[in-house]
């Protein structure tokens, strides 16, 4: 019994660590054992455009985004100035909020100084639940 | 009751139990990702040069504290005087309906050229400052610019030098800027001496002179 109950209690620590490193690494455990299952994401909104505010430099100070649907309230919102050649000068992110009819976000930080005369567009990311 | 020892094979058993419970409790943590919003897009901007210049997309005037309800829409040249109970203020504005710029669009630089056709003796500096309210060179008098409201600060400032007949340029981006996303946030500038004491007068082109190149000038790049 003593032998039984020590083998017991080395299972039950092996379990609880193999429950550990399966959670963390779920993609590699589970072609024999996991099903296959489809999993809905969808999007808030079709789609965004931006003005921009500057500074006397010519710096961009803020980058406003206005008209986005309610239901992308509480979303995560990441602006990307873009360059010549699709370089990216400048970025920056937001939560979805101040939603009356429709929500908006303004950004202030990009990381870096951005001249507006480089800007030749933006690229957006909305990410939430 | 039977005594159980712990041998190799037992314990490989319970492991290989205890692996199949971990991986059913990974697998059902991979159900919660499908509730997620996801999106990307782009949008590309289109860049521009739109110059000011002339009577039909210029407006000018200045006013004299020693005429208080004198005007002097129509002169030729403008003044900016410092002089102790003898003022001259100077006043720009541009159209920019000419640009054809939507309130989505915004400048990337906006640079305002005087030309001074009599420069003062000594250097001064002259101060841009918005004007807030609106005006007409026809009508504005020393007394009525001192209803107009302005800007808290000047937007910029540049020095005159001491020679006749040279351009001087002044960046106005931000004001300007402004002025694309709402045609009503200001009405030009008002042009004074900020240098301190000290009489001095400092002469420009307006845009009703003969000297087309001499007129003032506003150049916006721009994006929409």
């Amino acid at each position: 019994m003593k032998h039984l109950t020590k083998a017991l209690g080395l299972g039950l620590a092996a379990a609880a660590t193999f429950t550990a490193c399966a959670a963390a690494a779920t993609l590699t455990i589970g072609s024999t054992t996991l099903s296959a299952g489809n999993a809905s994401v969808t999007a808030c909104t079709s789609s965004l455009s931006a003005t921009r505010n500057v500074g006397n430099s010519g710096n961009v100070t803020q980058v406003n985004v206005a008209g986005i649907p309610t239901a992308c309230s509480g979303e995560t919102l990441s602006v990307t100035l873009v360059g010549s050649g699709n370089a990216a000068l400048g970025s920056g992110s937001g939560t979805v909020g101040s939603c009356g009819t429709t929500c908006s976000v303004t950004i202030t930080s990009f990381g870096a100084t951005v001249s507006a005369s480089n800007v030749t567009g933006y690229s957006f990311g909305l990410t939430g639940a | 009751m039977r005594r159980l020892r712990l041998t190799p094979r037992r314990v490989a058993v319970v492991l290989a139990a205890t692996v199949g419970i971990g991986a059913g409790v990974a697998y059902a943590a991979t159900l919660t990702v499908g509730s997620w919003h996801l999106w990307a897009g782009s949008q590309t901007l289109t860049k521009g040069t739109c110059t000011l210049t002339g009577t039909t997309q210029t407006s000018d005037t200045y006013v004299t504290q020693a005429t208080p309800g004198g005007t002097n829409g129509s002169a030729t040249t403008m003044l900016v005087r410092s002089n102790s109970g003898s003022v001259d203020w100077s006043f720009v504005s541009f159209n920019l309906s000419s640009c054809s710029l939507p309130t989505t669009g915004g400048a990337d630089t906006a640079t305002l050229t005087l030309f001074i056709t009599t420069a003062p003796a000594s250097n001064r500096t002259l101060s841009l400052t918005p004007v807030l309210t609106t005006w007409s060179p026809t009508t504005l008098t020393w007394t009525a610019a001192q209803s107009l409201t302005y800007g808290s600060s000047a937007t910029t400032s540049f020095t005159t030098g001491t020679t006749n007949n040279v351009s001087k340029s002044a960046t106005l981006t931000v004001d300007v800027d402004a002025l694309i996303k709402n045609p009503s946030a200001s009405f030009g500038w008002r042009i004074n001496d900020t240098t301190g004491s000290g009489n001095a007068t400092t002469t420009f082109a307006t845009s009703e002179n003969v000297n087309a190149g001499r007129r003032p000038q506003l150049v916006i790049n721009y994006e929409k």
